[in-house]
């Protein structure tokens, strides 16, 4: 609750005069509500004073106020909406920006990535909710519980006290209540849609596999069963919001039949003018109508902190690695030295120890071993994405990476290529393609995952990334694979041509490959069968 | 892991959840679904009359007991009508909590339908890769949320609509005729207003709902390429462009509600400024001395909520048409499966047995496909037999179509010209399913499940035993594998060497206990190194089992029975 305070009040300071729109919006949502309650209060006025007969004129007044409260309600409400949507999205960018950045600045393995995507896309989303539906409504409500009380006291203080009284029950306490029973219901649905979109996300990933095997049925059945899960949250949420409603409509009576009681009694001990007993009975008729929607408020609250909890650790946890790799270090002699390194993941079990390679300029190196035995993470530590647990790791001018598993962006070719040299000309972009075996339009849509390009393709697109920058010391982890060994071999050709006289590491177990590298390193594992297999993994 | 799918050929990424436009508010589709919450609907609705009965009391005890002590200055009867008054709010009390409880059991049974409806959906389309991942959760999850406020709020509340002013009419009718005259004018002009508003903005509706999707796809697509755009240093770059997409779409969004609120705004003026214009009027009519206080308070205090529930349908217009943008999203995704029959599930045209191919296991007889949008076939003219026992492998280069040859044998795709024949029947929705027992398959990039390898091995036979799975981990070259090492999302954990053998040991384990007889095998040894490659396929060949295998590798080749060279389809060729 505090932290969602904290969080909202930083990006609020980070959205241009976010402080004046919020204001703004409060307490153009106070003369909302507040013209309704005036609306009431005077027609119950005018009703009672033209029971006693006056000249009309001294009517006129109270009837331009009726309908001038009329019209002002809704033209308020639509203001205070868009200042506070425009606020709550400004708010909404700012902290989709912060995510991003620090997930940037981060390693991202071993993340469960269905649970990402619903942090990233539906928990920073609360931050419009938290601001529209729980502090605009909240505190502008506080704003007309204060104005009309204080106008009610000016006639009846007693009266006043029971208003006040009442309206505290049913704005605070009723909303307080439903949020604290519901919280249990509310901090289990969160997870619960975080693993409804795990376990789409897992079948929607191994679709084939599953309906190969005939698991399909276990596997919508346990999607359901998480359905199951969440559907029963939100039903306690929904019978405690009704324990709220009800609270809430009491309060309401209370009021009601207390100011009759209570100004009846003034009336007839002569302390309350006649004409002023429909006002205090129907003002606070009117006054609670505008909490009405104040319980579901704060179970939204509940639910928008659940979310901005899970945001706030996201951007808390420590970073793991450097993030970007620094571009631009150009150097005459290029080169990559180990020496007595130890490779494994911050806080995990080492996968290599006492480890030394050195590719000097123009030299070729394989590095091979048994699958498992952590080359790409030996790529990851030379890349600077993970730290080397011990050891010295020195780097000399600019490394590309061919990774095994390259992510394929959901948007054009080109673009897609543009992604190893982002200055890269059209002419640029068509000949890193055709080098890398790969004549297509660089107009073409790339689906999402690559999907509508082949495997072979896919290895081609990453490569041209390489071969339309200028990397001066090249990291190649499988390059072959998936490749046909005509293709294959031009592509490797191309690859060569291009990083003539450049030192290149060559992650591979194809013997073709090996053949055309100058040396061979071969890893053996730091400890055979205790260290788990590339466990690169760290929790959040 | 990202890049590499199963699906290589998967449909186009246009042929996405298609959002269709929606059919308006009362699409005939969901309200059928309501059929399964028809009491929750019902009930919630009888509640509604009776809480506006209620409110008459209310009004009536309140009007005249005001008027009772206006007129006489003396407690008569003070404490009889505050006691009712007081019986009325803890009925309204109780009614309104059993409302809150109704109305959301009566959008939870729907959404739990539905969201077994669209993974029913994408199962029976394996290979749908269109159905982008990201906008499949963000539908499954929050999207369909949006249901609830029209099973909840919208649908009931439409009823309520008609019945509530009715109630509450039929009694300011009975005390004050002009009152109701201008209630009974003002109020249809709400739904006319309603409707020329809905009207006009459902496009901006649909637009805004296909703008925060596209938005999702584009957050996940990004942070999914995080390692490979900070390889290239490239990730904190993207931010400047974030930067540009989130003010794109805060001023779509903004262009949006302006317009959505402004139909708000005229439905609130034209409700408050009638319940002012019938306050004025009635004022000057007691003044007048036609109308006494007591009817005129009891007018004043009913002619709000003859307004709410026709206010409250307009304020939920927007959750109903946000509601049904999600729906038509759904709809696509559910109907598309049933139309497209992806898995082979469509009756076939003619079949016409073609018993050439009997002595054969397999027949592919002049095979070819071609992807929904594609110009070119991506394989055609493909034929080849595949006896009992046999060993064969299909080559052929890169993108040459050897991986659809591959998913139409599974029946993932129905060939759109040719035929697989399966001991001499074709494949269609009654032979599949057969099929599919005697088959099992190692994809070019195998689904892992979430838990541990074990259960991951377990998939080809969920009651093999401990041993049974360490066998089978043994003979797929993965010896050293425990059968206890977790595997998270998306075979975290395993490198793909190590996955590739976890699915080899799961067909293992399908042959051996499961039944199958038949190998489907997409590149098998990629990502293994020579000494697990020349073990894996003694494996495969001492198991005796019909083995279809795609492959480039020689090794691989070298002991094959036939070789089955697939090459690109020539798209001058007439497939049809």
């Amino acid at each position: 609750m505090n932290s969602t305070l904290t969080l909202l009040r930083s990006l609020l300071g980070t959205v241009d005069r976010g402080r004046g729109r919020l204001i703004a919006s409060v307490l153009l949502a106070a003369a909302a509500s507040g013209a309704s309650v005036a609306l009431m209060g005077v027609a119950a006025w005018l009703l009672s004073r033209a029971a006693e007969h006056p000249p009309v004129m001294y009517l006129t007044a109270a009837a331009v106020g009726v309908r001038a409260f009329g019209i002002s309600r809704g033209v308020f409400r639509y203001l205070e909406r868009l200042v506070g949507h425009d606020v709550a999205l400004r708010m909404q960018s700012a902290l989709r920006l912060e995510t991003y950045a620090t997930l940037a600045a981060t390693t991202l393995l071993g993340r469960r990535r269905g649970d990402l995507l619903t942090r990233v896309v539906a928990d920073v989303d609360a931050v419009l909710d938290a601001v529209v539906r729980v502090i605009v409504p909240f505190a502008s409500g506080g704003v007309v519980i204060l104005g009309t009380t204080a106008a009610i006291a000016a006639f009846d203080p007693l009266d006043a006290l029971v208003l006040l009284a009442s309206s505290v029950v049913a704005a605070a306490f009723a909303p307080w209540l439903a949020r604290r029973l519901s919280r249990d219901a509310d901090a289990e649905a969160v997870p619960a849609r975080g693993a409804l979109a795990d376990a789409v996300h897992e079948i929607s990933r191994t679709a084939p596999d599953l309906v190969a095997y005939g698991a399909e049925d276990a596997y919508l059945d346990r999607m359901l069963a998480v359905d199951g899960r969440l559907r029963r949250a939100e039903q306690r949420a929904a019978w405690v919001r009704g324990v709220a409603t009800a609270i809430q409509t009491l309060g309401a009576g209370f009021a009601v039949v207390a100011a009759l009681v209570i100004g009846s009694h003034a009336v007839a001990d002569g302390r309350l003018g006649r004409t002023m007993l429909a006002v205090l009975v129907l003002v606070p008729l009117a006054l609670h109508e505008v909490f009405a929607d104040f319980a579901k408020a704060a179970q939204t609250l509940t639910r928008a902190s659940a979310a901005l909890r899970r945001v706030q650790a996201v951007l808390d946890a420590p970073p793991v690695g450097r993030g970007d790799l620094d571009a631009a270090a150009h150097d005459p002699s290029p080169a990559i030295d180990l020496d007595d390194v130890t490779v494994g993941w911050p806080g995990h079990e080492p996968l290599l120890t006492g480890f030394d390679l050195h590719v000097r300029d123009g030299e070729r190196v394989a590095l091979v071993g048994p699958s498992g035995v952590g080359k790409t993470t030996v790529a990851a530590t030379i890349l600077g994405l993970i730290p080397p647990q011990a050891g010295d790791v020195r780097t000399r001018g600019r490394l590309g990476y061919l990774a095994q598993d390259a992510h394929l962006f959901a948007t054009s070719v080109a673009e897609n290529v543009k992604i190893g040299n982002k200055d890269a000309a059209a002419e640029q972009v068509a000949a890193a393609l055709s080098s890398a075996g790969l004549p297509i339009d660089p107009d073409r849509l790339v689906g999402e995952l690559g999907a509508t390009i082949s495997g072979g393709e896919a290895r081609r697109l990453a490569a041209s990334r390489l071969l339309v920058g200028d990397y001066q010391a090249v990291i190649l982890d499988e390059p072959s694979e998936h490749l046909d060994p005509a293709t294959a071999d031009a592509l490797l050709d191309d690859l060569w041509a291009a990083m003539a006289g450049r030192p290149m590491l060559v992650i591979t177990h194809d013997p073709d490959v090996v053949a055309r590298c100058d040396r061979v390193v071969r890893l053996d594992r730091a400890d055979a069968g205790a260290a788990g297999p590339a466990g690169g993994r760290f929790g959040v | 892991m990202a890049s590499a799918s199963t699906a290589r050929h998967g449909a186009p990424g246009d042929q996405g959840p298609r959002v269709r436009r929606s059919r308006g508010p009362l699409d005939p589709r969901l309200v059928r679904r309501g059929s399964a919450t028809r009491w929750f609907l019902v009930a919630s609705v009888a509640v509604g009359c009776v809480n506006a009965a209620l409110t008459l009391a209310q009004a009536w005890l309140v009007a005249h007991a005001i008027a009772g002590v206006f007129a006489t200055r003396t407690l008569d009867g003070v404490g009889t009508a505050a006691a009712m008054l007081a019986a009325v709010f803890v009925g309204k009390a109780a009614l309104g909590w059993a409302g809150d409880w109704l109305a959301q059991r009566a959008s939870a049974a729907v959404k739990s339908q539905l969201r077994r409806d669209i993974v029913t959906a994408r199962l029976a389309r394996p290979l749908d890769a269109g159905a982008a991942s990201g906008g499949l959760i963000t539908l499954v999850t929050q999207g369909l949320d949006a249901l609830d406020g029209y099973y909840a709020k919208y649908l009931p509340q439409l009823v309520l609509a008609v019945t509530v002013p009715l109630i509450i009419g039929v009694a300011i009718l009975t005390a004050d005729l002009t009152s109701a005259i201008i209630v009974a004018l003002t109020l249809p002009l709400i739904p006319v207003f309603m409707a020329l508003v809905g009207w006009t903005t459902e496009a901006r509706t649909q637009k805004r709902w296909r703008v925060q999707t596209r938005l999702a796809n584009h957050f996940a697509d990004l942070v999914a390429g995080l390692p490979t755009l900070q390889v290239f240093g490239r990730a904190r770059a993207q931010l400047e462009g974030l930067r540009r997409t989130q003010s794109a779409h805060r001023a779509e969004t903004m262009a949006t509600l302006r317009l959505s609120f402004l139909s708000a705004l005229v439905l609130e003026l034209l409700s408050t400024l009638s319940v002012a214009l019938v306050a004025v009027t009635i004022g000057f009519r007691v003044v007048a001395g036609d109308l006494d206080l007591a009817t005129a308070l009891f007018v004043l205090v009913l002619a709000p909520e003859a307004y709410l529930p026709v206010r409250q349908v307009g304020a939920h217009y927007h959750d109903a048409a946000d509601g049904t943008a999600a729906a038509a999203s759904a709809f696509a995704l559910i109907e598309g499966a049933d139309q497209d029959g992806g898995s082979g599930h469509r009756p076939s045209p003619a079949p016409a047995p073609d018993r050439a191919g009997s002595a054969s296991l397999v027949a592919v007889r002049d095979l070819g496909h071609t992807y929904p949008g594609a110009d070119d076939p991506a394989v055609a003219g493909v034929t080849f037999d595949v006896t009992p026992g046999a060993f064969v492998v299909l080559t052929g280069p890169s993108g040459g179509g050897k991986t659809t040859v591959l998913n139409a044998l599974l029946g993932f795709l129905e060939p759109t010209a040719g035929s697989v024949l399966v001991d001499g029947h074709r494949l269609d929705a009654t032979t599949l399913p057969a099929w599919r027992r005697r088959v099992a398959y190692v994809g070019q990039n195998p689904g892992m499940v979430n838990g541990d390898v074990a259960g991951n091995v377990r998939l080809g036979f969920p009651a093999a035993t401990d041993d049974q799975v360490r066998d089978a981990l043994r003979d797929a070259g993965a010896p050293e594998l425990a059968p206890d090492h977790s595997v998270g999302d998306d075979g975290e954990g395993l490198s793909s060497g190590e996955r590739r053998r976890v699915a080899t040991a799961r067909a293992l384990l399908r042959i051996r206990l499961g039944g199958a007889d038949v190998l489907l095998l997409d590149e098998p040894t990629a990502g293994l190194d020579s000494g697990a490659e020349i073990a894996l396929l003694d494996t495969l060949r001492s198991s005796g089992v019909t083995a279809v295998v795609v492959s480039h590798r020689r090794r691989v080749i070298e002991r094959a029975d036939a070789v089955v060279r697939i090459e690109p389809a020539d798209p001058r060729e007439d497939v049809r």
